[in-house]
């Protein structure tokens, strides 16, 4: 079953002239790892504020068409269902902190969808131990680092079990350590619940190792939406959208023009660098 | 100070009024129209040492000489931010005016200068940094995000100073907009202002700077080009600082005995 379907949509924000999205079209598989990308101001926020309904639900303006998660859609479901299918984790992680403990972050959304304080309890040792936080659980937000208030972030999202996680840059405003932090949580994540996960990301190395596809917006429009490595495969659409291409795999691109291999390239770093040696072994034997 | 110096630091020591010590036995020179990248993790004293450089923190011992002006002089001030200027990484942090051009031309109505002095100066420091003067009487914190950046910048640039740090230039940017920073930087240090950036983005500093500074721990950890600096990823990651992609690819790669240092995809072609 697709976890979000989108038909046709347009969206006009009230307060700008033209349309955003027009006849935007998109599904996405259940459990499936999505890494959207793009430059600024894409349109890749306002994609996800549709997916996850605070577009039309709060933002107001002229929408036409439908967004589903899975089957049902969202202008037509309440807030609570509407958590309980697609929970999100914003970019600042200070912004999200609204109470002075870990455990009762975790526990605020718990209470607002009206889970009992029992199920509450296990779920926060479920959730804590998940993502590492069960010796912190007693700590204000400011005693936490940036990686960890993000980590916190997506726990207390993982707590309400949604099928969906949506991340808006979720490490735009980290340093490096508490970056490898955060993806080595969604990493960990993806290995070991079902669940749809979907990541707006500059790091495209990142999005390269952790995504099953990768779409890209400019302008409000979907340029490309690919399984991962399909999605590489063209170095130089990506980059006449703005973007940097890892040269990892700008790379391995150019060794398989140079020795006329013609196939579609591994995208992970390690991936890349023994398909790197194979390659010049192979040749040099040739020679 | 030694000709061709445009910063001197001898054994600087820093300690906050809590008894943390941020800084330690810090030594190095500068020199006239370098372009240098402040790097290491988070915590290691790298916005410390830039608040010591240009006065906004009194140092606990050692001396600092800015183009011949010792930072901890007292009444310098007006002398120094003529001479050393810094951005903050985020903008929002240093805009406070109503309008984009009282923001550009405050620091120069606090230096003294007249009115057609400061007026030459914020038109000539607006254009350099790509800030159109049909935007003068907009609010800067109602600008997207990049705009912001650019005021910020002007309004350090208004007051020409010899030296210009900027702290995390391209977080929340997106690649050609880190690009298009970069690039103004580059145009700024051509035309003679030394340029210090901090940050934790290694592909910007392998492309842009000519010589890295590692701080680990509030002390100088490693000092040289971006070629020797990247060539020792063993020693970097003691200071816990990862090589830039294409070198770490180029690292890897050589096991196979065919390239090490390499600090741009057409470096690494090249080699293989």
């Amino acid at each position: 079953m697709d976890a979000v379907t989108i038909k046709n949509l347009s969206w006009k924000y009230e307060q700008s002239s033209g349309f955003l999205f027009e006849n935007l079209n998109l599904s996405v598989p259940e459990n499936t790892f999505l890494g959207i990308i793009g430059s600024n101001e894409s349109g890749k926020t306002s994609l996800v504020s549709c997916i996850k309904g605070i577009i039309p639900n709060i933002e107001t303006g002229i929408y036409k068409g439908e967004v589903s998660l899975f089957g049902k859609a969202v202008k037509d479901m309440d807030s609570d269902l509407i958590a309980q299918t697609a929970g999100m984790v914003f970019s600042d992680p200070d912004a999200q902190f609204t109470t002075m403990s870990v455990e009762e972050e975790i526990a605020f959304g718990l209470e607002n969808i009206g889970v009992s304080v029992e199920e509450i309890r296990e779920r926060i040792q479920w959730v804590s131990k998940l993502t590492h936080l069960e010796n912190l659980l007693d700590k204000p937000p400011y005693d936490l680092s940036g990686g960890q208030k993000q980590r916190v972030a997506i726990a207390a999202v993982l707590a309400t079990h949604p099928k969906i996680m949506i991340l808006d840059e979720p490490t735009s405003m980290l340093d490096p350590k508490s970056k490898d932090e955060v993806f080595d949580i969604l990493q960990q994540i993806k290995r070991e619940l079902k669940m749809t996960i979907i990541v707006v990301e500059h790091n495209i190395e990142k999005i390269a190792e952790l995504s099953d596809a990768v779409l890209l917006m400019n302008k409000g429009k979907i340029i490309r939406y690919e399984e991962t490595r399909t999605f590489f495969s063209a170095v130089d659409l990506l980059k006449e959208n703005g973007l940097k291409v890892p040269e990892s795999i700008e790379l391995i691109y150019y060794l398989y023009d140079k020795y006329g291999v013609d196939t579609t390239a591994p995208v992970k770093f390690n991936e890349i660098a023994a398909e790197i040696q194979r390659l010049l072994r192979l040749n040099e034997e040739a020679v | 100070m030694e000709d061709g110096n445009i910063i001197e630091v001898r054994d600087l020591k820093f300690t906050y009024d809590d008894g943390t010590t941020a800084l330690e036995h810090i030594d190095f020179n500068v020199r006239c129209g370098d372009f240098v990248a402040l790097i290491g993790q988070n915590g290691c004293g790298k916005t410390t040492l830039s608040k010591c450089l240009n006065g906004i923190l009194k140092r606990t011992s050692g001396s600092i000489e800015i183009n011949g002006i010792n930072v901890n002089e007292k009444g310098v001030i007006k002398k120094l931010v003529r001479n050393i200027g810094y951005v903050f990484q985020n903008p929002d942090h240093q805009l406070f005016n109503s309008k984009v051009y009282e923001e550009i031309a405050y620091a120069l109505h606090n230096i003294g200068l007249d009115d057609n002095e400061i007026d030459e100066r914020v038109r000539h420091a607006a254009q350099i940094a790509g800030v159109s003067k049909e935007i003068f009487d907009e609010q800067p914190c109602m600008l997207v995000k990049g705009l912001r950046q650019r005021v910020a910048i002007a309004s350090i640039l208004s007051l020409r100073p010899k030296i210009i740090i900027v702290d995390e230039p391209t977080t929340g940017q997106d690649y050609r907009q880190s690009v298009e920073i970069m690039q103004f930087l580059c145009k700024l240090n051509e035309e003679g202002h030394t340029i210090i950036i901090i940050t934790h983005e290694m592909d910007i500093v392998a492309q842009y700077a000519k010589r890295i500074l590692v701080m680990k721990k509030g002390e100088i950890y490693m000092d040289g080009t971006p070629k020797e600096v990247f060539s020792q990823p063993d020693r970097l990651m003691e200071g816990y600082v990862k090589p830039p992609l294409v070198t770490r690819l180029a690292q890897l790669l050589h096991s196979d005995g065919r390239c090490n240092d390499a600090l741009n995809i057409d470096e690494l072609k090249a080699a293989l």
